[in-house]
């Protein structure tokens, strides 16, 4: 890489918009003869009149449109931001629930589903009344039936608060 | 009841404090005013494509008007924001580079295929824009930024993230590089430079 010790002198003149009125006619012989410094202002001056002619170009928009594009973004962002917390509360919820799912299944299958029998036993009767049905689930058919109606209620619960909670956040 | 509901300040834009804006709008139209046009000039020149200048030019403002936090307009000042600007464009337009978007011809505005600008305009993109296409697009940046913004080679590194080192080489090259192609067209056009 070749360097010219003048080139700093003319980098200034040419940014300060000195070259090539305001300048000792011995720079400029200098110029013309130093490719560096040739270079430098063959470049320099080009660029400058094309960043001139292309600012005129430019056709701006507003600055306001821009403002309240970039308000709305933000607050696009934040609610983002305070959104990543629920949908982590959400699948949460829905984890808890299937394993609550997979729990009661998988306990009732060991208890051999006991409480079919009492749906056999309410088919067979002749009438049908609540506080008999009431009675006959609580104490005929074991323990199984009073752990399967609340743990059926908690799923339908929880199941529809997981879908009410998914559905609101699309 | 939506969710939103019950965080009412922030769906509603009444942030706290913290979160407020640090420029107040009248003061981004000043900043805007004095920035756009050579920001604009540097996405056009650079990329080659106006439309796409414009694209970059407003997203680049709003990405500025988002992301900095406080401002760097108040923090460090006017000549600080803008090349924390200018940093925002080079991003948009090496992103431009890696995943480049195809436009459909609906969507290009119409004043775009119109003859633009003046003569002088016409004449400095017909003497620049040849040479220019014949460059990389870092060379075309880095020459923009040391010849067109007159930027320090640190100042490009910061623009440009590239290392402050690197910067004379490469600048050096590229511009050797231009300086010959700027004379060969002239050669060829029968001007002298």
């Amino acid at each position: 890489m070749t360097t010219c010790s003048r080139e700093k002198e003319v980098k200034e003149l040419l940014a300060r918009g000195h070259w090539p009125q305001a300048c000792a006619p011995e720079l400029r012989a200098h110029v013309s003869a130093c490719r560096v410094c040739g270079d430098l202002v063959l470049v320099t001056e080009a660029f400058q009149q094309a960043r001139a002619d292309a600012a005129s170009a430019a056709r701006l928009g507003s600055a306001g449109a821009l403002w309240w594009r970039a308000q709305l973004r933000r607050r696009n962002e934040a609610v983002e931001r305070i959104g990543k917390p629920i949908l982590g509360a959400q699948i949460f919820a829905l984890v808890i629930n299937l394993l609550l799912a997979v729990g009661f299944l998988g306990l009732q299958a060991r208890h051999g589903l006991n409480w079919l029998g009492w749906l056999e036993q309410l088919q067979q009767a002749p009438t049908l009344h609540l506080e008999a049905v009431w009675h006959s689930a609580l104490f005929s058919s074991g323990w199984s039936l009073m752990v399967l109606i609340p743990a059926l209620a908690t799923l339908a619960l929880l199941g529809g608060a997981v879908v009410y909670l998914a559905s609101e956040r699309q | 009841m939506p969710w939103e509901s019950v965080l009412p300040i922030v769906v509603a834009g009444q942030a706290p404090r913290a979160a407020e804006s640090p420029m107040d709008s009248d003061a981004f139209a000043g900043f805007y005013e004095r920035s756009a046009r050579p920001l604009w000039a540097y996405l056009a020149r650079v990329s080659g494509d106006p439309a796409l200048a414009d694209d970059l030019m407003q997203e680049s403002y709003v990405r500025f008007l988002c992301a900095s936090r406080p401002s760097p307009l108040a923090a460090e000042g006017e000549v600080a924001a803008r090349r924390y600007l200018f940093r925002i464009g080079t991003n948009l337009l090496r992103d431009h580079w890696r995943h480049p978007r195809t436009t459909s011809i609906e969507e290009i505005p119409e004043d775009c295929f119109a003859a633009s600008g003046n003569s002088a305009q016409a004449d400095s993109q017909a003497v620049l824009g040849p040479a220019m296409a014949q460059l990389r697009p870092r060379d075309r940046q880095l020459l923009w930024l040391a010849h067109a913004e007159g930027y320090s080679h640190r100042e490009i590194a910061e623009v440009t993230g590239l290392a402050s080192a690197s910067i004379r080489l490469l600048l050096f090259r590229a511009r050797r590089k231009i300086a010959r192609l700027l004379r060969e067209q002239d050669a060829r056009s029968g001007r002298t430079l």
